[in-house]
């Protein structure tokens, strides 16, 4: 029980002192907090139209530092491949598994490091 | 009796959750690139900022090589050990490297003998953006020169564009030259060209160029050149500063006192 309190106390500690080292040039805007616990869209239209999210994402994050997405109930978020990994990454074959089967070969792993090659 | 241990177990049980749950914060759910929320909420004015780079040469020391490591760790560099493949964002060269075309003549020794740092120049009018046929290089809202990986098609016109030796090419997959690899940013791929990107990864995190932190000196200032206020500008204001061969008129992002 003791060593559960001291462990809990410890972590929040160590939470802290990681916040401090954050030095910024830009002052931070009052955005919500990143919510990627929840799919952006729903799994039918995720399943049909991935690639086009984040062609899109890439394009207009990239190219027009445009990186917030803000979802039909509100929610904001990172426009990112990351934020679907956060995510989808705990199944290492989640985007293996459909591409191999319909024979696509995605050139994103190229340089992103896939769920497969995570340590 | 039985009423005791009962809530007992429920205080322990709500302990131990508790303990979880904040213990959750030490470890990582996945050594992935993390998702953090950008430091702006909105599409960015164009022209707002413009990221620059002053580097105090006086205090750069000659053998120290931290900013080049750093910045190399941070964005997945390989190293072949060779020149020919060799692939750099940040490096040391000597004086008559770096500014080959400097007015000034009869310099003192300890000048033009100690090594100075080089990267990207960033500059306002690059001649690099303006080489490549596929628009994968463009100057950013906020001034910086970007690469976009996914356009690049490796014809390397950048390269030939560049003026500053800023740009190298990917002659062999990277991933064979990185021996400690970071998981915060991706690789790139064979036939691709890459650079210097001021750390856009870490400004939009609101942090400071690798580079500039990782300098023991702190030799390295970067920050905002249009706005007045800035420690850059002031900075500038109040030193006598170079850039590497302003008379091209490519108008360089980073300055150097020398």
């Amino acid at each position: 029980m003791l060593i559960v309190v001291l462990a809990g106390v410890y972590a929040f500690r160590h939470q802290e002192s990681q916040a401090e080292k954050v030095a910024a040039p830009v002052a931070p805007a009052a955005a919500a907090a990143v919510d990627s616990s929840a799919c952006i869209a729903s799994k039918e239209y995720m399943r049909a139209n991935h690639m086009r999210v984040l062609a899109e994402w890439r394009n207009s994050s990239v190219r027009e530092g445009n990186r917030v997405w803000v979802a039909p109930d509100g929610r904001k978020i990172d426009k990112s491949l990351n934020t679907c990994l956060s995510c989808h990454s705990s199944n290492r074959m989640f985007c293996f598994n459909c591409h191999m089967y319909a024979n696509v070969k995605p050139n994103c792993w190229n340089c992103h490091i896939s769920p497969m090659e995570a340590p | 009796m039985n009423e005791d241990r009962r809530s007992f177990i429920k205080k322990a049980g709500i302990g131990i959750l508790a303990g979880i749950g904040s213990a959750a914060g030490l470890f990582p759910a996945l050594s992935l690139e993390k998702t953090v929320f950008p430091a702006w909420d909105e599409k960015p004015e164009p022209g707002k900022h413009r990221w620059g780079m002053l580097i105090d040469t006086r205090k750069c020391s000659g053998n120290c090589r931290e900013c080049v490591a750093a910045c190399h760790f941070t964005h997945n560099v390989p190293d072949f050990g060779n020149r020919k493949d060799e692939v750099k964002w940040i490096w040391k060269s000597s004086y008559e490297n770096v500014f080959p075309t400097a007015s000034r003549q009869f310099q003192s020794p300890e000048v033009t003998e100690r090594p100075y740092v080089a990267l990207c120049n960033h500059c306002a009018e690059p001649p690099c953006t303006k080489a490549c046929p596929t628009e994968a290089t463009f100057r950013r809202w906020d001034g910086i020169v970007s690469m976009d990986y996914h356009r690049c098609i490796g014809c390397r016109f950048c390269m030939a564009a560049c003026p500053y030796g800023s740009r190298s090419f990917n002659w062999r997959d990277p991933r064979e030259g990185i021996k400690l690899a970071s998981t915060d940013y991706p690789t790139r791929m064979q036939g691709v060209v890459e650079k210097c990107n001021f750390c856009s990864e870490r400004l939009v995190k609101g942090l400071d160029p690798a580079c500039v932190e990782a300098c023991p000196e702190q030799a390295l200032v970067f920050g905002d050149l249009n706005d007045p206020s800035s420690e850059i500008r002031k900075l500038l204001e109040s030193n006598e500063t170079m850039q590497r061969k302003p008379e091209l008129g490519t108008k360089p992002s980073v300055f150097y006192i020398i």
